[in-house]
This record gives structure tokens, sequence and C-alpha cells, in this order.
């Protein structure tokens, strides 16, 4: 049986060993591995409780064993190899299942409250918990977005985009539980199919699915035309940028202060969904050809694909890197699939969530470790993530 | 033969010379000694011989007499005692002269010794000569010596040796001719060599003279006084071919001729006497009685016969032989030709599909809802919104991208057609139902566009009352009920509508009413001026599908079999394209409007080139049952044809300007999603008109979107 001289190192504070090489068996799994682990900070530290590690070899999740790992990405045996471990991530529990009357087309969850819209021309407010607070009703249309845009105190500002053209902003008592229409923003020639709203939370940009996005705060600010066909998502990269992705095969970045377009990455296929993350600066697209795909938004040749996730059987309808983690990011698809992924592991998904009965509409987190997914089965799910790793 | 005579004529005078045997046994005494003393005897007898004719030749005879004699001394000896007589003759010695010279002389010659021979006295004249004649029995005998001038009588033995010699017999009675020959070189192999002598040594060293020979013409050759011999061409002149000239029809009818077929030999069956077994029992002769005579496997019944006299004569004879010649004029023959031809090298050089992306390659989205067959389904000009009708009286609106059921249209009654208005400016949606044409706003649009058509709608209100110019198509507006779920017109046909289509700009939509009988089966309806018109007045034939040119004012009507193109403008129709098929069930017509695709009911989607033919330019076969709905994309080029058998094929068909250039038609996909209900497929198909994407309407209820 072959060795392999080995040396681990963790960035976590709480299960560092010493630093020496040590010589393992090759075919050693990654279950091997964490006994190897458990046992050194046992060694060290009598109360240790036994903790399962995932290991990274030069960045990429080890799945197979060692030597097969080694082999297929071409590093050499014959040195000393560096093995980052970490705690590993385990899978997402499912908590709540909050019932909609209808189909669920959006989610925003900040620290307190969901925010869901749904095909019955309502958005609907719940606790973490999944207790019902507040159903929004005013939209003439199915409500196709939601956003969260400030909370001072009790009061929060929240927004819809619906199909009949409108954008409402609303301000929303959480203590006395009322909710009163702000503003109805119009100017839309289509249905509005995704807003977003600017990290400082003051603009709100708003998309509509018909070739021009529309950045506005009452009226509109600026007007954003480009693509060529229906805009599908948009978002704020950071408080000068705008991103949005088409279904003419383009992903725009835009500059909010001229208008102006900055890049555009041109994929093969209709992009659904995109999201950023400013953990790894990353862009990450969901498409119709079942991939989803990473983009660097600061190439200037624009069609660099990074990377590309493929394990969904679907569309893949929505995508949400993680807030807390530069690393993960979650997919929900036609398939009516959840999957967790991890971009050094991008062969297969972390897990995959199979709760949902009918095709997932949305996804999201919140940093204080839930997850969200909803979609045609009228339920929107919850999971509890290990959240505590925040090691970027 | 002389030396012969010689004998002969020696042979008198044997007893008197018998001075010479001692002559004789020295001669024979040589012999033994050896060859040269036989040969100083021969010269002694050349001597003596002088006189005769040829004497050497005598000479030598004898010496190889001698040389036989030393095998046999015995005979030897006795051949000289004969010799030894005809030595001893009184020779003439003139020699071989004409005797006439010694006519006037008395003597004739001289002898040995030099001494004169004188001739006898010859005094006999004619007349003695005849008296001798008569007289003399031994006249007949006697021969008359020229040398000496004197007669002589043969004796027997030399009458008789003279008589062998006429009969060309050997002289010697005793010789036997026919001796058994001992060949010197046989086949066998013997025990001793021929010759034993070891090999010279010359023959194992290379020869000196023949390298000074070779070293000569090497030499010579270098200086160029010698050129070696140039190689002769044989390729021209000498040979040729001999049949060239010949007609290569003639040697290849040669070539093609086979002979007649034999006939098979006699079995057992055909025997006078065949084994029981090849007799017929009573039920195969019963059977054999039944069949036809084409049927039966013997053209005859096996007949036993005791005895081959006793078999009859054949009475199938005549018609056999005709049977015989028939077969051979009647069948021809002729060897086949097999063409050695890689199947591969037939299929022509089509690209990959994978080269031709993109293209739907597979089911993303159903939507379900109905619950009847969906018959038709046509996509918003913007693409975010589907239409569907159904069997179960309902139209339904689908937003495309998540197949969520906006809207249900309840219209009581199966719909046969739903047609969205191509213009992006006005969003309407027709819809045929049994004898009406309902005008629906789905108001799934801008508030300026569902303004805009409502305006349309109602821009004739204001005006003069409709008119129509005959009065079978009656407009009505929808009221009540129907106006919130959409409704806005009806407009009520004579008969039953099948198909509605739009013109490209939107103001224009045509229906038809399928009946065989009437001239009434296409109507043009005008939205804004609530105006119908009946543009043909002649029946021809049963109307299956029409559709507008997308660009120019031309007009195109499938009956049964063929396809009809009548410019509006001018009234008259333009081409007629056949399309070989049965029963033509579907029509599109290329955006850039050159190009007809035209599905059928038996099997076949026809493509038709209208700067090319009125045939079809390609004939794809593709489907397994009847052809239902094709469709071309408005912007890739794309076709798809759906079917009964449940399956959408999607084919590549590249149109390109230059008009030398044909179309590329590649199939690249066959899309399955459907259940077969009631021995019914696919229904309608149609493209998305931004995306690669299309969508399919089955009999199963459902509709399927394939990306």
């Amino acid at each position: 049986m072959s060795q392999i001289q080995a040396r681990f190192f963790t960035e976590d504070k709480r299960y560092v060993v010493d630093d020496v090489p040590f010589s393992i068996p090759a075919a050693s799994e990654v279950q091997d591995l964490s006994n190897v682990i458990n046992k050194l900070l046992e060694a060290k530290n009598a109360s240790h409780s036994k903790v399962d590690f995932d290991f990274l070899v030069r960045g990429q999740f080890l799945r197979t064993s060692l030597s097969t790992h080694m082999a297929t990405e071409g590093i050499s045996t014959e040195e000393v190899v560096e093995i980052e471990y970490v705690e590993r991530i385990t899978a997402p529990e499912p908590e709540e299942c909050m019932m909609h009357d209808d189909w669920i087309s959006s989610v925003d969850a900040d620290a307190e409250w969901i925010l869901t819209g749904s095909y019955d021309k309502t958005a609907r407010i719940w606790s973490t918990e999944g207790k019902p607070a507040m159903t929004v009703a005013g939209h003439t249309d199915v409500v196709k977005d939601v956003a969260w845009v400030k909370r001072e105190g009790l009061t929060s500002l929240l927004l819809t985009a619906s199909l009949d053209q409108t954008v409402l902003l609303w301000e929303w008592n959480s203590e006395r539980n009322k909710v009163k229409a702000r503003h109805c923003c119009r100017g839309h020639a289509g249905s509005v199919d995704t807003i977003s709203v600017d990290p400082t939370g003051t603009k709100v940009r708003l998309e509509r699915a018909r070739q021009k996005l529309k950045r506005q705060q009452r009226t509109p600010l600026m007007t954003l035309s480009g693509h060529s066909e229906a805009v599908s998502s948009v978002l704020w990269c950071d408080s000068e940028e705008v991103c949005s992705a088409s279904w003419d095969h383009t992903i725009r970045i835009w500059d909010v202060d001229t208008g102006g377009m900055k890049t555009t990455l041109t994929g093969s296929k209709v992009f659904n969904c995109i999201s950023y993350s400013p953990l790894c600066r990353r862009l990450a697209s969901g498409s119709t050809d079942r991939h989803i795909r990473l983009w660097d938004p600061r190439t200037k040749d624009g069609s660099l694909v990074l990377l590309s996730l493929t394990s969904h059987t679907g569309w893949v309808t929505a995508v949400k890197w993680a807030p807390s983690h530069a690393h993960q990011l979650v997919s929900g698809s036609l398939d009516n699939l959840v999957k967790l992924w991890d971009t050094r592991s991008c062969k297969a998904p972390l897990y995959d969530l199979a709760a949902h009965e009918d095709k997932v509409f949305c996804v999201d987190w919140t940093e204080s470790g839930l997850m969200l997914s909803g979609g045609a089965d009228n339920k929107l799910y919850t999971y509890r993530y290990s959240a505590q790793q925040a090691e970027a | 033969m002389e030396r012969a005579l010689q004998q002969i004529f020696n042979f008198n005078r044997k007893p008197a010379d018998e001075d010479k045997d001692d002559d004789l046994s020295d001669s024979e005494d040589s012999v033994y000694s050896g060859l040269e003393d036989s040969g100083s005897d021969s010269e002694e007898e050349e001597g003596s011989d002088d006189d005769e004719e040829e004497g050497s030749d005598d000479n030598d005879d004898k010496m190889k007499e001698k040389k036989e004699g030393e095998v046999s001394e015995e005979k030897k000896k006795h051949e000289y005692e004969h010799d030894s007589s005809d030595e001893e003759d009184i020779r003439n010695t003139v020699g071989n002269i004409p005797m006439e010279w010694y006519k006037d002389f008395p003597h004739i010659g001289y002898n040995l010794d030099g001494k004169k021979i004188y001739k006898p006295i010859r005094n006999k004249d004619e007349l003695d000569d005849f008296l001798d004649k008569m007289e003399n029995p031994e006249y007949w005998r006697t021969v008359h010596d020229k040398q000496t001038g004197s007669d002589v009588v043969l004796s027997d033995d030399q009458v008789e040796l003279v008589n062998r010699l006429q009969r060309g017999q050997f002289g010697d009675v005793n010789f036997n001719e026919c001796e058994p020959m001992v060949e010197f070189f046989s086949s066998d192999v013997m025990i001793h060599p021929v010759t034993n002598r070891p090999a010279d040594k010359r023959s194992f060293i290379p020869s000196l003279t023949e390298k000074e020979k070779v070293s000569k013409l090497v030499h010579a050759i270098k200086m160029g006084w010698i050129k070696p011999r140039r190689v002769e061409d044989d390729g021209r002149g000498r040979y040729y071919n001999l049949w060239a000239s010949e007609d290569s029809s003639i040697l290849a009818r040669h070539k093609m001729h086979l002979p007649a077929p034999k006939i098979p030999l006699p079995g057992h069956h055909e025997s006078y006497n065949p084994p029981p077994e090849y007799l017929f029992t009573d039920e195969e002769r019963a059977l054999w009685e039944q069949q036809d005579p084409a049927d039966r496997k013997l053209p005859f019944v096996p007949r036993k016969y005791s005895s081959l006299r006793q078999v009859p004569a054949f009475s199938q004879f005549i018609h056999e032989r005709f049977e015989r010649c028939l077969d051979l004029y009647l069948c021809p023959r002729q060897r086949k030709m097999r063409v050695n031809v890689n199947p591969e090298d037939l299929i022509p050089q089509l690209p990959k599909p994978k080269d031709l992306q993109p293209f739907p390659t597979t089911r993303s989205l159903v939507y379900r809802g109905h619950s009847g067959l969906v018959r038709s389904i046509s996509v918003s000009p913007s693409g975010q919104w589907l239409a569907s009708g159904s069997d179960d009286g309902s139209v339904r609106f689908w937003e495309v991208c998540s197949s969520r059921c906006m809207k249900t249209v309840q219209v009581g009654g199966a719909v046969k057609s739903v047609a969205w208005n191509p213009n992006p400016s006005v969003c309407l949606l027709a819809v045929a139902l049994d004898s009406v044409v309902l005008i629906l706003s789905p108001s799934l649009a801008d508030k300026q566009v569902i303004l805009s058509s409502e305006r349309l709608l109602s821009a004739q209100q204001e005006g003069e009352e409709p008119a129509e110019g005959n009065g079978s198509v009656v407009w009505s507006e929808a009221e009540g009920e129907e106006l919130n779920q959409g409704l806005r017109l009806k407009i009520q046909h004579p008969k039953a509508v099948h198909q509605v289509v739009w013109h490209a700009k939107g103001d224009y939509l045509a229906s038809v009413m399928p009946d065989n009988t009437s001239h009434l089966q296409v109507y043009i309806h005008q939205l804004s001026r609530r105006r119908s018109q009946n543009p043909f007045s002649r029946n021809k034939g049963l109307v299956q599908c029409i559709s507008f040119h997308p660009i120019r004012p031309y007009f195109f009507v499938a009956t049964q079999r063929s396809i009809r193109i009548y410019n509006l403008v001018k009234q008259e129709m333009t081409k007629k394209l056949q399309t070989n098929s049965k029963w033509i069930s579907s029509m599109a017509v290329h955006p850039g409007g050159d190009h007809v695709i035209c599905g059928s009911y038996d099997c076949k989607l026809s493509w038709f080139d209208l700067d090319l033919s009125t045939k079809p330019y390609k004939m794809l076969r593709h489907h397994k049952k009847a052809v239902r709905g094709v469709a071309y994309h408005r912007l890739y080029p794309l076709f798809a044809s759906a079917s009964d058998d449940g399956s959408v094929i999607v084919c590549h068909g590249t149109v390109y300007n230059d008009l030398l250039q044909n179309p590329l038609i590649v199939p690249v996909k066959v899309l399955r999603g459907h259940v077969m209900t009631h021995d019914l497929g696919v229904l309608d198909v149609t493209f998305h008109p931004t995306q690669p994407w299309v969508f399919s309407s089955g009999a199963d209820a459902t509709i399927c979107l394939f990306t």
C-alpha cells in the first residue's frame, strides 16, 4: 500500500493540529482522513468531541480516494501534499413549510422577516418561524418579484413588482401590522419581472420584461436600453453598477451614473437568473440549458465562463450566492430540486434538497442561517444550514 | 554391287589361283599381329585391286570387316578365303580407260609383269551370236568381260547371288539382318561408369584464356570500341492487340452471354421402377389430382413397371418441350451487375446536427390544464404568452416561462383554431369554433397595446352601420359576461370554420370553411372596417388550409392535393404547386416568403421552393403516421412537423439568398413527449417567435415546450 506525505492545515482556530507532515495511505478517503484529524485533536485536547471534516487539495474538495483525486488533478505524489480541512457542511435541515394559496414567484428574506410574492396577486410577510404576519394585496396581476428596501425600527419599506406593469412601494409597520402603499411606480411597457434594491436602500432598480431596464425612485430616473429581448433578472453589483440578464443570451453590466453599458457577457442560451457575490466577486447565472455558469464581471472580453455547474435536469430558474460564504451557492430548477453547491466541488452538488413537488421558482438565503425556496407547489420551505463557519 | 560382280567374275578362277593363298595366310597373321599390319596388307591389296573400280572403297570395307573380325575370327578367315579367289585374276593394268582405245591393237592391255594381254580371237558375227543364242543353253548366263574380251559363263551360285541382289536382299545368305541390337547407352544405370577418369584440374580453376578474352572485351567497351547491345523495345510494333478495333458492344454481349440453365437430371421419381417410398399413396394421389397443375410439386405421377419394355410413350413429351422452349425465351437471362457501392457513400454529405445548433432538444415545460385534446396553439408576438384552444370548449392563456395558466376563457364549443394577431402593437386572438370566429382581447400586454387593440375593434362603430356585401357573414359585438371574459367580436359564418389566420399586418384575417360543394369556402375579413368578402367565385376543391404571404400580397390556398397561390392585388392565380400527396393537412410559409412546407395525411412533408419549381424540392418521409401540423421558425433556420405518431421532428432548413444554391435541409431532432390518446399524437406545432423553442399540443390535453 503506497503512502503519501501530507501536511494538514486549517484556518479554523478550534481545530488546528501540529504542522508536521504525516504519511497516510494513498487509498484513504475522506472518512479516513477525518478520523486521523479527530485522533490528532483528541491527543491534543482530551475534551474534543468528534467532528466531521472535509478536505481540500489545492482548492478542490476531496470526493474520491486521495490517490485517484491526485491522479485526476495531476498532482505529484512525490512531494508533501498540503491538505486543508474544514468542518463538513452539514446537510440543511428542513424547518418550516409555509403554505400559500398559489404559486410562489419570489422570495426575499432578511434576518427577521420573509417576504414572498405569489401568483395570487399578493405579497406575504412571514416571520422566520413560519408565522404569517401580513398579506399585502393591491396588485391587479401576478406579483413577480418582491424586495425589502430598508427597515427602520418597526417600520419597513418593501417593494412588489407585478405583471400589471407597476411596482408598488409599501410601508409596513410590524407592530401595528399595517401596510400602506406609498408609491406606485409606473413606466414599464410590459410586465415587471424583477426588481432589485440598491445596497444602500435608497434607489430601486426595477426591471421589466421587455427590452428596457428602468431605474427609478418615483418616476424612472433612468432607462437602460439595450437588451433585445425580455430581461429576466437584474441586480446591483455595487452602488455604481447594475447587472442584468436577459433572454437575448447576454448579461450586461451598466454604469448607473452615466446609464451606459460597461460590459456584455454573451452566453449561448437564455438566462433565467443571475446572482452576484461580493465575497468572491463572481456572477452566477442559471440558464435554460440546465447549467449554472460562473462569470467574472470584470473581464473585458466578456465571454469567459469560469466554471459550469451541471447537475440539474431542467431550466435553472433561481440561483443565489450564500451571503456569508465565498464558495457556496444554492440553485433551484424546474426539475423540482434545490441544490446546494460549493464551487470547490464543481462536479456534483453538495446536497440535493428534494422537498418540492413541483417547479422551483425562487431561492434565498439569510445570514441567520436560513435557506428558503418556493415554487409551483405553493409551499415555501425553509432550511436551517450550518452558518457558523464564516471563514471567508 | 560391283564388288559382288567382281566376286562373281572371280569365282570361276578361284581354283586356278591357289598360289595366292600364302599371301592370304600372311594377311591373316597380320590380323592377329595388329591393325598396322593389316594396314600394310590392305596397301598390298590396293595394289592388286587397281584394276577394279573404287578399289579403295572395297579396301575400307575390308578394314571394317577385319575390325569386326576381332570379335569373330572364324568368320573372317572364311571371308578372306573368298576374297583371295579374285586376287589371283590376270589383271589388266591399263586402268579404267575406254577400252576402244585398244580397238586397233591385237592386245588389250598389260598384265602385272608388263606383258601384253592379247585379245581372244573374236570371230563371232551376228549370225553366230544368234545361233549361239538359239542353241547354247548356257547363253543366258554367259556375260562378256570387257577387260579381257572373253565370255564368261556364270555358275549357279553366281546366278543365285545376282537374283538375291536384284531382289534387294543381302548377298550373303547367312547374314541375319535382324540381329538384336546391343545398346551402348541405355536408361539402365550400370555399375561401371562409361568413363572413370577423374575430373581435370582445369575444370576447377578459372580459365586464364577466358579471363583474357573478357578483359579485352571490357577494355573495348570502356574505350568505346564496342557498344553494348541496346535493349530492344518489345512494347511497340512487335505485339499488338488483334481485337482492338473490334466493337466493344459485341464483346460486351459475348461477355454477357449466359448458357441456358440445364434441365434437372431425372431422379428416382422418374424411374420406371422407383423405390416404393417414391410411389404415391392414395392420399397423395388424391391431393395431386386436386391441386392446380401449377401448384403440383411433381408434374407427373411416379409409376412402377415390371420391365422397361412395358413403359409406354411419354404422353407429355410435346408439352414438356413446349414448356421448356417457353422457359428459354420468355425468361430473359442476364447477368446481374452487382454494383459495389458503399452504402455510406450514398448518403449525402450533410452537416452534423451538432453544428446546426441551436435547435430544441429536450422537453422543458409541460402546460397542463386542458381536459380535452388541444387542437391549436399560438404564441404571442412577444413570446411571453401562449394561447391554446381545446376540445373542452376553452381557450387558455399561458405564461411561457413558467407554464402558468394565466387565463381561461370558456367559449362554449370545441375550438378548432386559434391565432394570435402578429402585429405587436395590438393584442388580439382569433378563435375559430363551430361556425363562429371570435376575436378575443386577452389583455395580457401593455395598457397602451390593449387600448390600441380596443380602438381597432371599435373603430367601425362610429362609422356607417355594418354593411355586408354578402349577407352570409354576420358581425356582432360581444355583450355582458362575454365582454368581461375578453370576448370582443363574433363573426358568424354560414358553415363550420376550421381555420383562421391573420395577415402579417394584423388587420385582415382569413377563415376556412371546408365544403366540397360550394365556392364559399374562404372568407377574408377586415377587422378595422368589419367587412368580409369571399375572394373566390369558383370551387376548386376542398380547401384544407390557407395562409397569407408574409411580405407580398399573395394568398396561399391548399386544397386536397395542390396549393394555389393567388395574387390578391391582381386577383389572379400566379402558381399552382403539385404536392404529390393524397391529402394535405397543413401548410406553412417561410418568413422569407419563397418557400412553403406542406404536411399531408400520408405521412409526407414536402418542401417547395417557389423559385425553383411547382414540384416539391424535397419530400421528407420521417413520420410514421399522418402529419398534422407544420411550422417555420420566424428567425432561426428551423422548421418542425407534428404527427399522429406522437413525435415532433425538428429539421434545419437554411435558405440561401443566392438563387443557385438549394436550401439545405437536415433533420436534427425527434422530440417525443406526448402520450398517444385515441390514436392521435401531436395535433399542432408552433415555434417561439424569438427563441429556438418549439411548442407542441397533443391529444393528451397537454402542451409541451421543447428547448
